[in-house]
């Protein structure tokens, strides 16, 4: 579904991914790791697309497409979806304002009618409920006087409505307390599925004792430095990262 | 003002054919127009706005009979003016009337021109309205009366025409009403606007007060609205400034008794070549009064907006509690958005809180919002209702809002491409 293969990327010249390759394939969870400043939220971002970022040498094939030509809306609608490290509050937008929008201008790429109010607000209750999410919520502005774990929440509802094929969720885990996190994993874990793929974005390793991934990336200095099972995730959380670096430095090792 | 300018004025005064005693006190206000002329960016309260296309052009007085320019439903009782003088008034509503067939009653008597009166600036404008005004809204609550929503539509069909509306409002203690002034003229025609309303709010009173202006790409708008406050009153402005080649809306609220309170809010949309002023002046003339302001303000094209709002806490109005928030975007280079927000402060016992900035649509929130799917053109609309959505609260409050939609739809502009922050 998803194949990056030797991506550089750079911000204002200075390079901040500097050959990454990495194969996913639907129905599979992808976690990358990493310690801060890897470039692991830059690869998310990217792939979602956002502007501002050099792509200085290789290719993104999704769904045999040329990912990197889409604009991110394109990407949006052909089913990529990036939950955010740091959501964005929109003031003056309600959520189901933003969710109604959002899915409509999904459901007309994929050929299916735009749903209308009520028929949305069905769509969307179940979604609350799975997530644990008040109504209230969807009637206030876009993540505005949300606490943090409401923001992340907000996320994965969005994801859930979206129903994306692909979904990237960058440091989801970040800021939780093991409650919310739970939740959140129990939203992902409901959407997983054979036509899904997920990529976890994350520093640590809790959020994998709920959402177990088939692949686990360590990302340093830009570059995958290892990967392998679910067991690399538990190695990393016992070690930490310090034992990978060097050899990313010492770069002919097999 | 030159001769040629000042004998046109004067001409226009003679068309009037006013009583003889109420000619004099015209007359006398005419003079005092004429003697400072109008006001020139020299004056600081016109440092941005200049009014030399009014100097310049040649205005009459309108001749043609009234008519209204465009039909619309509104959802209340009405009232319509045409070139400055009454069409029709909706046989429902029993407190609002003509003020030209009501000159002599004893609310007229007692505070026309009062107001206007004990403005510093601005009052060459509130004079040559004094002089020249043929008609306007009088609108008389009694006490402890309820009026639902009036509006009081304004139409200019006449070219070159000067539309000196007079519009006087008295809620007397424990009132309440709702008025919606519609200001609006026939496409690309050039006249003058220049209304004056005065509002007196007696004890315990409480106006809603919104203001919409449409003018045509072509006319000019100067506006003053002067109100009055008694003790625990309240007064609730919505002022939405979409057209008009210049605009210049004045609000001078005057909180003289404690408990008194006033929430000035406001939306301006100045796309094309429009330049629009507003100026807000508050005076905390008693203890325990409060204001609020919550402005928004676009500039698009070669738009120009400019938001200059006073607050003044007179020594000795303890606990005054003063907040203006200031909210402005440009959507294009060649915008500019001029914000002042002042406050002076005289006693040393009060809440006061001012904020003001001016930016560009945000990028990271429109990424956002197109890494959901949403177009790029939809996302920049979106976050334009979201950017004004906080200066309409009072419409929605008061059940303005579905009215105002349509009006809104049409004036918000797509933002230029790639012009982000």
């Amino acid at each position: 579904m998803l194949e990056i293969r030797n991506l550089h990327v750079s911000i204002g010249g200075k390079p901040i991914l500097a050959g990454i390759d990495l194969a996913v394939r639907t129905g599979e969870v992808h976690a990358i790791m990493g310690p801060n400043g890897s470039g692991k939220s830059t690869l998310a971002q990217v792939l979602a697309g956002r502007e501002g970022y050099t792509v200085t040498a290789g290719s993104v094939r999704y769904l045999e497409q040329d990912l990197l030509a889409m604009a991110a809306e394109q990407r949006a609608r052909a089913g990529v979806f990036l939950a955010f490290q740091y959501p964005l509050e929109i003031p003056g937008v309600a959520n189901v304002q933003l969710l109604r929008t959002a899915l409509n201008s999904v459901r007309l790429q994929r050929g299916e009618p735009e749903l209308d109010a009520m028929d949305f607000l069905d769509t969307v209750k179940g979604k609350l409920a799975l997530l644990g999410m008040d109504e209230s919520l969807l009637y206030r502005a876009v993540n505005e006087g949300f606490s943090g774990g409401e923001k992340k929440r907000n996320e994965i509802l969005q994801m859930a409505v979206l129903e994306p094929r692909l979904a990237i969720l960058d440091e989801t885990d970040s800021g939780l307390d093991i409650d919310a996190l739970k939740t959140v994993a129990n939203g992902v874990n409901a959407l997983k599925s054979q036509q899904r793929a997920f990529i976890l974005v994350t520093h640590y390793q809790r959020l994998l004792n709920y959402i177990v991934p088939d692949r686990v990336h360590v990302l340093a200095g830009g570059r995958i430095v290892r990967s392998g099972d679910a067991g690399l995730a538990l190695e990393l959380e016992n070690r930490g990262y310090g034992w990978l670096i060097p050899e990313a430095q010492e770069e002919t090792r097999p | 003002m030159n001769t040629q300018t000042a004998s046109r004025y004067r001409q226009a005064l003679d068309a009037i054919g006013a009583s003889a005693d109420r000619l004099a006190s015209r007359r006398q206000a005419l003079e005092r127009f004429l003697a400072s002329g109008l006001p020139t960016p020299r004056e600081e309260d016109w440092k941005y706005t200049s009014l030399a296309t009014l100097e310049q052009a040649e205005w009459h007085a309108p001749e043609q009979a009234p008519k209204t320019v465009v039909a619309e439903d509104y959802p209340g009782t009405l009232l319509r003016f045409g070139n400055g003088r009454l069409i029709d008034a909706d046989p429902r509503v029993v407190q609002a009337h003509s003020l030209a067939a009501h000159a002599d009653a004893a609310p007229v008597t007692r505070y026309l021109g009062q107001l206007a009166g004990r403005i510093a600036g601005g009052t060459a404008l509130a004079q040559i309205n004094s002089a020249l005004w043929r008609d306007g809204l009088f609108l008389h609550v009694p006490a402890r009366r309820t009026l639902p929503p009036l509006f009081v539509a304004h139409s200019a069909s006449e070219a070159d025409a000067m539309l000196h509306v007079r519009n006087l409002v008295v809620l007397e203690a424990g009132a309440e009403a709702v008025l919606v002034e519609h200001y609006r003229g026939s496409p690309d025609l050039p006249y003058w606007n220049n209304p004056v309303t005065e509002i007196v709010l007696g004890e315990g009173a409480r106006l809603t007060h919104l203001k919409l202006t449409e003018e045509s790409v072509a006319a000019t708008h100067t506006g003053l609205a002067a109100v009055q406050q008694a003790r625990d009153s309240r007064y609730h402005a919505l002022s939405i400034s979409l057209g008009g080649r210049l605009a210049r809306h004045d609000t001078w609220v005057n909180l003289d008794e404690p408990g008194a309170e006033c929430q000035l809010d406001g939306l301006f949309i100045a796309d094309a070549r429009r330049h629009i002023d507003q100026h807000l002046h508050v005076e905390h003339a008693a203890p325990h009064t409060a204001s609020r302001q919550t402005w928004r303000g676009i500039a698009a094209g070669r738009g120009r907006g400019i938001f200059d709002a006073r607050v003044v806490v007179q020594p000795g109005a303890q606990k005054a509690d003063a907040r203006q928030s200031s909210r402005n975007l440009l959507l294009s280079p060649h915008a500019e958005i001029d914000v002042k927000p002042q406050l002076e402060i005289y006693a040393d016992d009060v809440k006061c809180a001012h904020g003001a900035t001016v930016g560009q649509l945000d990028e990271a929130q429109l990424f956002f919002l197109r890494s959901r799917g949403i177009s790029a053109d939809t996302a920049r609309a979106l976050l334009l209702r979201g950017f004004v959505a906080e200066a309409l609260t009072l419409a929605e409050r008061s059940g303005l809002a579905g009215w105002l939609e349509p009006h809104l739809a049409a004036a918000l502009p797509l933002p230029e491409k790639e012009y982000t922050a």
